[in-house]
């Protein structure tokens, strides 16, 4: 197989275009280290074009290859029409695991230009490619400015303190009228008198 | 072979939901009866973000005909009493004065029309208030609306708990009956309105509603949306004309209301209170500056899109 070959199909399983071809192409080209490296910089080079370098360590090696591990059992001893659907799942175990790992980095590297906008602490520039930790704290601070956050007035005060109580009284009543569930726009409308 | 993966969910979820689906049509209907046909009295805590209180319920069907009475039992003592869904008393800062708007007969529950809207499925049991209860949710098909997962009593059908999430699976808010009683119906000295409890005036304004109604329409709506209700009314403090329609889906409901701005300077605002958002806009029409403001249970977005899409019929025949 061709250098340039396997460096196109690279770039496309990166892009999420990756044809069926390709993806084994480069499934079957990962057990070497060169092509390792050269999809880490590969993520490099996409990151600087974002202006946002991180150091890729995601290795979708180990997962795929785990996936394989617990499929290929199955696969091997069943025989006839079993046997083609059990290279179906391989292949789709295989196809999530690649494209679930590629998801997973554009996640990291939305999380991480928030986090580096955020914070002006360098080491949080280099974040550690770990999606669970960096997606937790990602909704912990969407959760912040979330719709559990109270009820703070953005933008100017005075004509719309008149009007909004008002307002949601009205909403809230009305409802109540409309209401095929009674007592939940009921209980709306009174808890905005207990504020 | 992207296309494997897809195939393999879609079949997996072929097998699972249609019968839960139908079970949950027959749950909600069952829902929808339950309020007509059903004496109870309970109570029940309210919780949202800022907030928690606790209420009392009364309820009697008796001769075909529904009285209910609501009564916080903590902080003030907020109070409604209604006769078939019209409210002949309120307590305390319930505004008084839409009490009767024209076409304000309560709506039913329509499972059939929800299903539109909304994934349904019985997703499981549990309990609530010493009660056997069966979980349904509602999932909305779009991001216009919030999902809700219900829990209803399976003896009776009554929602003992309803919680309402965002697409994220955030809680914005939570009913639940802390203890209910369908025994016996509450008796006439339990429905009895307390003395605070001040008798609501009808609105005999019709003329003005149904002119609103023809004054103002929105260039977009969520789909299934439609107005259920439209009024005009005069503020009592600022002595300005403020017209409001309420617009439903059967399930999620939100209001928009139109004031004109009479040269004030005043900025867009977005608040939000819960489950309830509050988008206001401003509005060029010919006849001046008008501020949209968009209050209801229904995602930011979705609110602040309807704001804008508000129009007088003068400036869409132009």
């Amino acid at each position: 197989m061709s250098r340039e070959a396997l460096q196109e199909s690279l770039s496309a399983v990166m892009d999420n275009e990756a044809d069926e071809l390709e993806l084994r192409r480069v499934l079957n080209a990962f057990d070497d280290v060169e092509t390792r490296e050269t999809w880490a910089r590969y993520q490099i080079a996409r990151a600087v074009m974002h202006k946002d370098l991180l150091l890729p360590r995601l290795d979708i090696a180990a997962a795929v290859s785990a996936a394989l591990a617990e499929e290929a059992v199955p696969a091997k001893a069943s025989r006839g029409p079993w046997r083609s659907l059990g290279r179906l799942a391989v292949a789709a175990s295989v196809t999530v695991a690649v494209l679930a790992g590629v998801r997973l980095y554009n996640q990291d590297e939305i999380a991480g230009v928030e986090l580096a906008q955020q914070s002006t602490q360098p080491g949080l520039a280099v974040p550690q490619v770990k999606g669970p930790a960096v997606l937790a704290g990602y909704s912990e601070s969407s959760e912040a400015t979330g719709p559990m956050a109270n009820g703070v007035l953005q933008g100017q005060p005075g004509w719309h303190d008149q009007r909004l109580p008002g307002y949601l009284r009205q909403h809230a009543q009305q409802a109540a009228l409309k209401g095929t569930e009674s007592a939940l726009p009921y209980a709306r409308a009174a808890s905005l008198e207990n504020r | 072979m992207r296309a494997i993966p897809l195939l393999t969910l879609l079949l997996g979820g072929w097998f699972v939901v249609p019968a839960h689906a139908d079970e949950a049509q027959d749950w909600l209907t069952r829902l929808g009866q339950a309020e007509q046909q059903q004496s109870f009295h309970g109570t029940f805590v309210y919780e949202r973000n800022g907030s928690f209180s606790t209420h009392n319920i009364w309820h009697r069907v008796q001769d075909g005909k529904v009285r209910e009475r609501l009564l916080q039992l903590d902080g003030s003592a907020q109070e409604v009493v209604r006769i078939d869904g019209h409210t002949q008393c309120v307590s305390g800062t319930l505004i008084a004065g839409l009490g009767d708007s024209p076409n304000s007969a309560a709506r039913v529950l329509d499972p059939q029309k929800l299903k539109n809207w909304y994934d349904l499925a019985v997703i499981g049991k549990s309990r609530v208030a010493g009660r056997a209860a069966v979980i349904v949710s509602l999932t909305p098909r779009d991001q216009h609306r919030y999902g809700f997962e219900l829990h209803l009593d399976k003896e009776t059908g009554l929602p003992l708990k309803s919680l309402l999430l965002n697409d994220k699976g955030q809680l914005l808010e939570r009913f639940q009956f802390t203890q209910l009683d369908t025994s016996r119906a509450p008796s006439d000295s339990d429905l009895q309105p307390g003395a605070d409890c001040k008798a609501v005036a009808l609105d005999s304004n019709k003329a003005t509603a149904v002119k609103t109604a023809q004054t103002w329409h929105s260039d977009w709506l969520p789909a299934g949306f439609e107005l259920t209700s439209s009024s005009s009314r005069k503020d009592p403090g600022t002595k300005t004309q403020i017209n409001s329609l309420m617009y439903d889906d059967g399930l999620a409901r939100f209001s928009v209301f139109l004031e004109p701005l009479n040269g004030a300077a005043v900025t867009d605002t977005r608040t939000q209170l819960g489950p309830t958002v509050a988008v206001s806009r401003r509005l060029t029409t010919p006849q001046g500056e008008m501020m949209v403001t968009v209050v209801g249970e229904i995602p930011a977005g979705t609110a602040e899109r309807i704001a804008l899409s508000m129009r007088t019929d003068a400036t869409a025949t132009q």
